[in-house]
């Protein structure tokens, strides 16, 4: 089924369904994209699947919080299926994640994480004794880790809110033939009482499966909307050190951390802080740098003087009220993002019209190039460049009425900022899905070659291993040329850059995302 | 006998003095003249009839009439209308007439015009209007008065083709010319990014001097970094980068420039010494380096609306990701 008639963003999650997860389940997710809520038995004639296919596809998605069922509206004894968007997406994401839990954590909550990613939904105890497995196996050991401290990890896990638990079946599930599933808001993150012992015996004995266990009823996910506030958080943190110096990046990362304790996660202002509890924050942390203990109010001021509104100062009491506004933070970062889009795309001239124009908001043509300061031939064509890919847009106010004579009119004009943020968006999400295409393309193009090489290396490895002789492993490793070999080092090189390339792209994505959700929302 | 009686003959007064010449106190023509230039004098808003009468009483109307028209012909004075009343006003003239002689009456209506179009000039077809002149009468009379110095025409800077006039020793109008950043009706874009890039080095040498000092606190390295727009107008003109002279609003306008880069940003503070608001600049760092998309090809591509899974422009052999990967 070729996805042209997809949007970009849905083209995105196909393509990563079909990396991650095979044809199949991206078939079944393709038509699910396009399709929105469908019962089961549609989904095998439009795919031509087997319907054992499609069960099974549907499966693996829902272990994977890519898909969810509701009963239709219809008819309550038909469950219809449909994509979850937000999470197929952040398939992309999952290396970040890993990447900060190491950062902020370590390696054990890290492998926990990898555990819990690849098994999609899991019970505490499975992503505990999974992980100890891997441990065991990465340090060849034959002494095990202590679980113990698994634990321990995971529960700092569900502390911070990165881990959540799945809904289970609702009381009344018996008697409905579409079970519906429901957590309590307490219950969210607060862990079962686990027992260690059974699994510190099954790793004694070298077992490859948990089986029975206590909490196999309480099962856990990934909280994608925790890890989503630390990607934006990661972002804030880097403008606030660009912006002053890196003590201040310092300062604000504890000051985002106390409003996430006190605030609701999905308002779009947080909670107010006052002074005196950050100046107590600031001083009990460990890590914090003299530098800021010593000038620890004047970085706060030159935070909230700053024009990034990085922090809003709102009242005085208690030494002074402190919030963040995620709408005009986001704002601000989203007219950053598009500034730098045209400075790339057209130059610094198209550049000094763009901003003048979303600063003064509505302005004529004259106007923008004696305020600019560029020559009158050239900002017309800067100015008629950006009308055409739609950077400005245009208002015509008529002067005067007049049946009979053509009527005078200005024209004006503006940046309607939402409107070339979504625009923005979607080039951006076309983007990425061009270097997913260019990946999987250069990758399938020299599969052979690539294969080949995997399979003299691993060869390598365990002759290596067993202990043959160097210069039987060199007449080996001659069997690949030296110029299949550079070829498969440029492959691997190219490989690598198409990666970064779409995490640079997911950066964007995740600005202009997070300002059009919060700019909805005041 | 009787005496011849001798009656002496005494002149009689007449009852009524003559209009001609004897009037009131005996004033003559000469010395009403002058009476009527001194009240104009202190009356410079012009007199009219109301005060002529109170002051002068006696003088018949027609003798009054005959000196102002006389006056008028002179061009020692001028006549007007008030709007509301609808009298006439007389006053004197301002300037003094005596570049104006030898030349005849069309050429000073149009002199007239010039001259109240002051130092922003007045077009061909707006002379044209005002007097009610012939097109070719008028082109001679204004050829006329160019060779005699007295006039000369300006290019203006808005419409290249249109030509205002305006009193020879008068410096055109800023509107005319275009200001400092135009020379011969040519905006000199090479000046103003000269000037541009000088103002924002100032301004980054001056942060850098008040980076160089961290341990005094944020705040003191903050506001060491501000420059007024006084202090960058004076640097400038020491580097004698111009021949003219620049002034604090030129210096500004190359700021606002600088401003809307993104370069830097300006706040209003007050200053001890000067009443009102003193604009100071520093530089600022964007809040974010580079958008992550513009990084790959396909951000900054010019055919990315032909891209697409099919045609001649797909990700699979893009020229721009060849290139980009090697």
């Amino acid at each position: 089924m070729p996805p042209f008639t997809l949007g970009h963003f849905s083209q995105v999650c196909c393509q990563l369904l079909n990396h991650y997860f095979g044809e199949i389940v991206g078939q079944v997710g393709a038509y699910l994209l396009r399709r929105g809520h469908r019962p089961l038995f549609d989904i095998p004639c439009a795919t031509g699947l087997s319907i054992a296919e499609v069960k099974k596809a549907l499966a693996v998605m829902i272990q994977h919080n890519l898909v969810k069922f509701e009963a239709s509206e219809r008819n309550n004894n038909i469950a219809e299926y449909s994509i979850i968007h937000h999470n197929v997406y952040c398939l992309l994401r999952y290396p970040k994640y890993l990447y900060m839990i190491k950062r902020i954590y370590g390696t054990s909550e890290e492998i926990l994480l990898e555990i819990l990613l690849n098994l999609g939904q899991a019970s505490a105890s499975n992503v505990i004794f999974q992980s100890a497995n891997r441990l065991k196996e990465a340090n060849d050991d034959s002494e095990f880790s202590d679980p113990s401290a698994l634990h321990k990890s995971f529960l700092k896990l569900a502390q911070d809110n990165f881990i959540i638990r799945c809904p289970k079946l609702a009381d009344n599930a018996n008697i409905q033939k579409v079970p519906t599933l429901e957590v309590e808001e307490k219950e969210k993150f607060t862990v079962p009482h686990l027992e260690i012992g059974p699994i510190a015996k099954l790793l004694k004995e070298n077992a490859t499966q948990l089986g029975e266990h206590g909490d196999s009823e309480v099962i856990w996910r990934v909280n994608h909307e925790r890890f989503d506030v630390e990607l934006r958080n990661v972002i804030l943190v880097n403008a606030a050190a660009r912006r002053v110096d890196a003590t201040a990046g310092e300062l604000y990362h504890l000051i985002l951390k106390l409003w996430r304790e006190c605030s609701n996660p999905d308002s779009p202002t947080t909670n107010a802080l006052s002074f005196n509890v950050i100046k107590d924050a600031v001083r009990k942390n460990e890590g914090s740098s003299p530098v800021l203990l010593e000038h620890f109010e004047q970085y706060l001021r030159v935070l909230y003087e700053d024009t990034s509104s990085l922090i809003i100062k709102v009242g005085d009491a208690g030494g002074g009220q402190f919030v963040l506004n995620y709408s005009t933070v986001f704002e601000n970062l989203a007219c950053a993002t598009l500034d730098s889009i045209v400075l790339e795309r057209f130059g610094s001239k198209a550049l000094r019209l763009f901003r003048l124009t979303r600063i003064q908001k509505f302005m004529e043509q004259d106007q923008m190039q004696n305020i600019a300061m560029i020559p009158a031939k050239e900002a017309k064509m800067f100015t008629y460049k950006l009308l055409e890919h739609n950077f400005l847009q245009i208002k015509e106010l008529k002067k005067g009425t007049s049946n009979f004579a053509p009527v005078k009119s200005f024209i004006l004009f503006h940046v309607d900022l939402p409107q070339v943020a979504r625009t923005a968006l979607e080039a951006s999400y076309k983007g990425l899905f061009n270097a997913m295409v260019r990946q999987m393309h250069d990758l399938t193009d020299n599969k052979r070659l690539l294969d080949k090489h995997a399979r003299l290396e691993t060869l390598l490895e365990t002759l290596r291993g067993e202990g043959l002789p160097e210069d039987e492993l060199a007449y080996l490793s001659d069997s690949m040329t030296a110029a299949e070999k550079s070829l498969v080092s440029r492959i691997h090189s190219m490989n690598d850059h198409l990666t970064l390339g779409q995490t640079q792209a997911d950066d964007t994505i995740l600005i202009l995302e997070s300002y059009l959700k919060f700019s909805s929302m005041t | 006998m009787a005496s011849p009686v001798v009656i002496k003959k005494e002149k009689v007064d007449e009852p009524r003095p003559s209009p001609s010449a004897d009037a009131g106190e005996g004033q003559t023509e000469a010395e009403i003249e002058c009476r009527m230039i001194e009240l104009m004098g202190e009356f410079p808003k012009g007199i009219n009839d109301k005060i002529l009468e109170t002051d002068m009483p006696n003088v018949d109307k027609k003798v009054k009439v005959a000196i102002l028209n006389r006056l008028l012909s002179q061009e020692k004075v001028n006549i007007f209308r008030a709007a509301v009343t609808k009298e006439l006003f007389w006053c004197l003239k301002q300037q003094p007439t005596s570049k104006l002689k030898g030349v005849d009456s069309e050429e000073k209506i149009v002199m007239r015009i010039i001259e109240e179009a002051g130092n922003k000039g007045i077009w061909n077809r707006d002379i044209r209007t005002k007097s009610s002149l012939n097109q070719t009468t008028l082109n001679k009379i204004l050829k006329a008065l160019e060779g005699k110095k007295l006039i000369k025409s300006v290019s203006s800077v808005s419409a290249a083709k249109k030509k205002v006039y305006m009193l020879f020793n008068l410096q055109p109008d800023r509107s005319v010319t275009g200001g400092s950043w135009y020379s011969d009706n040519e905006f000199e874009s090479e000046l103003v990014d000269v000037l541009n890039q000088q103002c924002y080095r100032i301004l980054q040498q001056k942060a850098e001097g008040a980076k160089q000092k961290p341990l005094e606190g944020p705040l003191i390295v903050r506001n060491a970094s501000f420059l007024s727009s006084k202090e960058i107008c004076q640097i400038i003109s020491d580097l004698k980068i111009v021949k003219f002279n620049l002034t604090v609003e030129d210096i500004e306008t190359i700021l606002d420039t600088l401003v809307y880069d993104g370069k830097i940003e300006m706040s209003s503070t007050t200053d001890g010494y000067s009443d009102g608001q003193v604009k100071t600049y520093r530089t600022v760092e964007k809040i974010l380096s580079s958008a992550g998309i513009v990084r790959i090809p396909c951000g900054v591509c010019p055919v990315i609306k032909m891209c697409g899974t099919v045609g001649a422009v797909q990700p699979k052999n893009c020229v721009y990701y060849d290139q980009w990967l090697d």
